[in-house]
């Protein structure tokens, strides 16, 4: 798509520079789709009533983020080894500068992104904006919820600790007391019959790469489901939302777009 | 109609509502999220803030000039030959970890661990399917909101019961051990009552009860009559060295404890058949 040209009484100047700005982003566009996308995604309607409730999806993904800038660079300093991990974790707090703010916010951060995501899924349960046709975001939803307890359990080792070496130690074992998988995956957990520093790596490399990217994952199928299917508005909502009784429009036939449901027979 | 056609002619109504009567989420929706995500961040750094300054670089301060308001920076290096620490997982665990009082070892206890997250994450999965009605408002949806109410104070309940379970001190718990020997009629005994302070000492009250002493955690059965089982003073003795091998998986090994230790503990339990 080229500058379209305008007839408006700009100067040349004004349009030799409104040009030189376009012309990255049409490049941009002509090769990529993407300044559409961007487009799409930002001026696409949502329902004229959402409220305070609607921003605890992105408050809990702004929450994730901290966790991950934080996560970021907390690893440039952390060494998982047990004769090292104590020791770069104190170093992390006391020494390096605003190091403290940055494993705090890591710390905190983590609680604060569960307690969102309880709060998410119970804005969801309340306003039933897990029903038809968002089924599937609902399921990818209660992923991440589990998904992400699981983050918790495995960075609580890393600072290597009394706390987090014993509370493994237990998480671990429980796990164990599941049938037929469990003495399999608690080994796998351990990383052998120990928790020693196979265990401290393991739990490294599931805190801040398996799990992570999974997160990532999931988040996007989970904002992409969202911007397909739209936001839910609220259930006092006159906007189609309360499954009132209005008469449903005959010129859909019954058909939605999202399926072909009328294609075998009748 | 269908129900399914019902609900899809409901999504059609929506979107069209939608596309003529919405707003766009630039900037409305956009707002009101930054805004969210602004006090987000703000909490995040103020919990941080409040952490690192109510406590010092030793843990061990907290209390004596540091506040730890939310508690200390770091706990001591983990050292897996101390016995008496007393496991605890992060809060949001903690309504799995006070579960684990209500199921005993080994019968029920894979109820606790295994069984009921198992369950209520299936629940979960499922929520779409149980409730396929079109209706979203609350009131005319009491079982929902029923089911709400009763997870939401099971799982407060839950937590806060972890959050304040009682931890046994073990200089406290070492101080009954003359009032156990009396009441279950070893004190003659040497070596089960040496074997009595060695359970109190080492941590083994955490999760264990005796007589009445002691925070039942993790599954973990009552010993006040454990020697009725007749496993006798070696058995005992090789079971706490290291549990896995009997097939129980939750309870920490205790080799470290060294031999002699370990008999004593093998001649307590074996001397520990019900208050006399």
């Amino acid at each position: 798509m080229a500058v379209a040209p305008t007839r408006s009484r700009k100067s040349a100047r004004r349009q030799k520079l409104e040009a030189a700005v376009n012309y990255p982003l049409d490049w941009l566009e002509e090769r990529s789709g993407l300044i559409g996308g961007v487009r799409y995604f930002l001026f696409r309607k949502v329902p004229g009533d959402i409220n305070w409730f609607h921003t605890l999806g992105s408050a809990t993904l702004t929450a994730f983020l901290v966790q991950a800038l934080t996560g970021a660079i907390l690893a440039m300093y952390y060494k998982p080894d047990p004769a090292t991990a104590y020791q770069s974790i104190n170093h992390i707090t006391n020494d390096l500068t605003l190091g403290w703010l940055v494993r705090g916010m890591h710390k905190w951060g983590a609680s604060v992104f569960i307690i969102l995501m309880f709060f998410h899924m119970a804005r969801v349960f309340l306003f039933g904006a897990y029903k038809y046709p968002r089924e599937l975001n609902w399921i990818v939803g209660v992923m991440l919820l589990a998904v992400g307890m699981l983050e918790g359990f495995t960075g609580y080792l890393l600072p290597w600790d009394q706390t987090a070496y014993w509370a493994t130690v237990v998480g671990i074992n429980l796990n164990g007391t599941a049938p037929i998988l469990g003495p399999f995956l608690a080994d796998f957990l351990r990383g052998g019959s120990e928790i020693g520093g196979d265990t401290l790596s393991r739990f490294y490399s599931m805190h801040m790469l398996l799990i992570p990217g999974l997160i990532f994952a999931l988040i996007g199928l989970h904002l992409y489901l969202v911007v397909r299917l739209g936001v839910s508005s609220p259930p006092w909502s006159d906007e189609a939302a309360g499954g009132g009784s209005q008469a449903p429009a005959p010129s859909t036939n019954g058909r939605t777009g999202l399926t072909q449901p009328r294609a075998r027979g009748r | 109609m269908s129900s399914l056609d019902e609900r899809r002619a409901q999504f059609q109504q929506y979107k069209e509502d939608v596309k003529n009567r919405g707003k766009p989420f630039y900037p409305y929706g956009m707002f009101h999220d930054t805004v969210m995500s602004l006090v987000v961040v703000s909490v995040i750094i103020a919990l941080a803030s409040v952490w690192y300054f109510t406590s010092s670089s030793d843990p061990n301060a907290c209390g004596s000039g540091h506040s730890c308001l939310l508690g200390p920076r770091y706990s001591e290096p983990a050292d897996p030959g101390t016995t008496n620490f007393v496991p605890r997982p992060d809060w949001y665990f903690y309504f799995l970890f006070y579960l684990l009082r209500i199921f005993k070892w080994p019968n029920s206890v894979i109820l606790g661990t295994v069984g009921i997250p198992t369950i209520l994450l299936i629940i979960l999965i499922m929520l779409p399917f149980l409730d396929v009605r079109r209706e979203r408002r609350l009131l005319r949806r009491p079982v929902a909101v029923i089911a709400a109410v009763l997870v939401v104070i099971s799982m407060g309940v839950l937590t806060y019961k972890g959050a304040t379970a009682k931890e046994a001190l073990a200089s406290e718990v070492v101080q009954a051990v003359p009032t156990w020997a009396e009441r279950e009629g070893f004190k003659d005994n040497k070596d089960a009552v040496a074997g009595a302070t060695v359970f109190a000492s080492s941590g083994c009250t955490a999760c264990h009860t005796y007589l009445g002493t002691g925070s039942s955690n993790l599954g973990a059965p009552d010993l006040s009559s454990i020697g009725k089982g007749g496993l006798g003073v070696q058995g005992f003795a090789t079971y706490v060295a290291d549990p896995s091998k009997a097939g129980n998986n939750v309870m920490p090994k205790f080799a470290a404890l060294g031999d002699q230790k370990l008999h004593q503990l093998g001649e307590f339990l074996n001397a520990s058949k019900g208050p006399k």
